[in-house]
């Protein structure tokens, strides 16, 4: 070994040490990560019951359409179709969310979700039926975003609890409760 | 919630219990919408029942008997006001004495209908000449404007002064109360409540049971059983599943099994039981 060489049991540790540290930051910044989005549903259902609100008092902070705008947007479909087809929204949206929550796909926002109900609002609402029908709207957008949020709840707290883990092994000095490895390669994008 | 019940039970339920919530109100909005549509039909087919009552009153200009035959159906129960005025808005017969002869004012709801443009609409369908509102009394109305056209005994008859032209003389206002419907509406809310709960309990409480029954129970009976084969070899026996969870319990008697054989076989060696 010549001079001025590290000797190499020495590199290796120190090697070691900051892949630790940077696979130790990994995870945390992943924690941090999957438990801002497990919280994710929240937003869209604060959304939702902002537009909500807004459609109890009959969306009046809005400028009424111009007659000419009316005249060429056609007469509104009627209250009946409209309920017809937040009928079959709600129940493909549940079945979808289920599905996805039995695949442990990973779950949408649900902005989407409250752009589809912010429309059945307006429908009901130019149609002249939103009084009779807003509690069937808002108790739709109640179930589907309610599903959505502990989709989100119980698929990233489930990521955020496999990440603990693997920071429990890495500080076990990197070895089971069966000695074996932590599962570095099995990590969650 | 983090138990296997839970994580099964609360989606179910959740959507389960969502879904026929949107139905119920929807179809309340719908059934609502219906029943005010057929009273107003009743009370448009009422309005001109009284319209032809009065036709030969009106006819012979004999006004001491349609001023009584207007008061008369006033009296009835659930008519809250009827009222017949001219061409120019002044009420000539009412139910309330103190109404003739005073004018109505064009611009309210159920005469702008009409004569919302320079020349009034003479026709208008069942639906447009109903209003509803609440009266000096604070019941609500549905209220029926039914036009009393000219017809060729009015302008032939030698007595009257009816032109040919006048399309309409005048007009009949008949207010009946929205008591009953609303009542009705009301019977129909509690009976739909009622049927939604037994509905969701059904759903809800079966799944329960069939998921306890045929999931959780043996789930929680194979999991004693793993904790008895970590603390020594289970002398107990798992009971028949049946199923995919049949496999599982053969497999765990399996690991019992060989557990138990291989601490017989290593000498000195016991359980934390002593066995």
């Amino acid at each position: 070994m010549g001079f001025g060489q590290k000797e190499p049991h020495l590199v290796e540790a120190g090697d070691e040490l900051t892949e630790k540290q940077r696979l130790r930051r990994e995870s945390l910044d992943k924690i941090r990560f999957f438990r801002l989005k497990s919280v994710r549903g929240a937003w869209s259902v604060s959304a939702f019951l902002l537009v909500s609100i807004g459609a109890l008092i009959d969306f009046r902070f809005l400028p009424s359409l111009p007659e000419k705008m009316k005249a060429m947007l056609g007469t509104p479909p009627s209250a009946l179709m409209i309920s017809g087809l937040l009928v079959l929204y709600t129940f493909s949206a549940i079945i979808l969310v289920l599905s996805k929550m039995m695949r442990g796909a990973e779950p949408s926002g649900g902005i989407v979700h409250v752009i589809y109900l912010a429309a059945f609002y307006g429908f009901y609402h130019l149609d002249g039926a939103l009084d009779d029908n807003f509690w069937a709207v808002f108790a739709a957008g109640l179930t589907v975003l309610g599903l959505l949020c502990y989709h989100n709840r119980i698929r990233f707290n489930a990521l955020v609890r496999e990440e603990q883990e693997i920071l429990r092994i890495m500080d076990d000095d990197g070895k089971g409760p069966g000695g074996r490895r932590a599962p570095f390669g099995k990590r969650h994008e | 919630m983090k138990t296997l019940a839970g994580k099964a039970i609360i989606p179910v339920t959740l959507a389960v219990t969502g879904f026929v919530i949107v139905c119920c109100l929807l179809l309340y909005s719908i059934i609502k919408s219906d029943m005010t549509g057929m009273a107003t039909l009743h009370a448009t087919s009422l309005a001109n029942v009284v319209v032809k009552a009065t036709r030969y009153s009106m006819l012979t200009t004999d006004r001491e008997t349609l001023r009584n035959i207007i008061k008369d159906i006033g009296e009835q129960q659930d008519v809250e006001h009827v009222r017949i005025f001219n061409k120019q808005g002044v009420i000539e017969f009412s139910s309330d004495a103190g109404e003739v002869n005073r004018l109505v004012d064009k611009k309210t709801a159920g005469c702008i209908g009409c004569h919302a443009g320079p020349v009034p609409v003479a026709k208008l369908g069942a639906m447009r000449q109903a209003r509803q509102f609440v009266n000096g009394k604070g019941r609500e109305v549905l209220a029926i404007t039914a036009p009393i056209y000219n017809e060729p005994e009015c302008f032939g008859a030698s007595c009257h002064f009816h032109a040919p032209g006048n399309k309409v003389l005048g007009t009949l206002d008949i207010g009946l109360s929205r008591k009953p419907l609303r009542d009705a509406l009301a019977t129909m809310r509690g009976r739909m409540v009622v049927f939604t709960f037994l509905i969701l309990v059904l759903t809800v409480g079966g799944t329960a049971a069939l998921l306890r029954r045929s999931i959780l129970t043996p789930v929680r009976i194979m999991t004693d059983y793993c904790k008895e084969m970590a603390g020594g070899a289970p002398d107990r026996e798992l009971p028949g599943f049946e199923g995919e969870l049949e496999e599982l319990a053969l497999s765990l008697k399996t690991i019992a099994g060989v557990m138990k054989k291989e601490r017989k076989s290593a000498p000195g060696c016991a359980d934390k039981n002593g066995r």
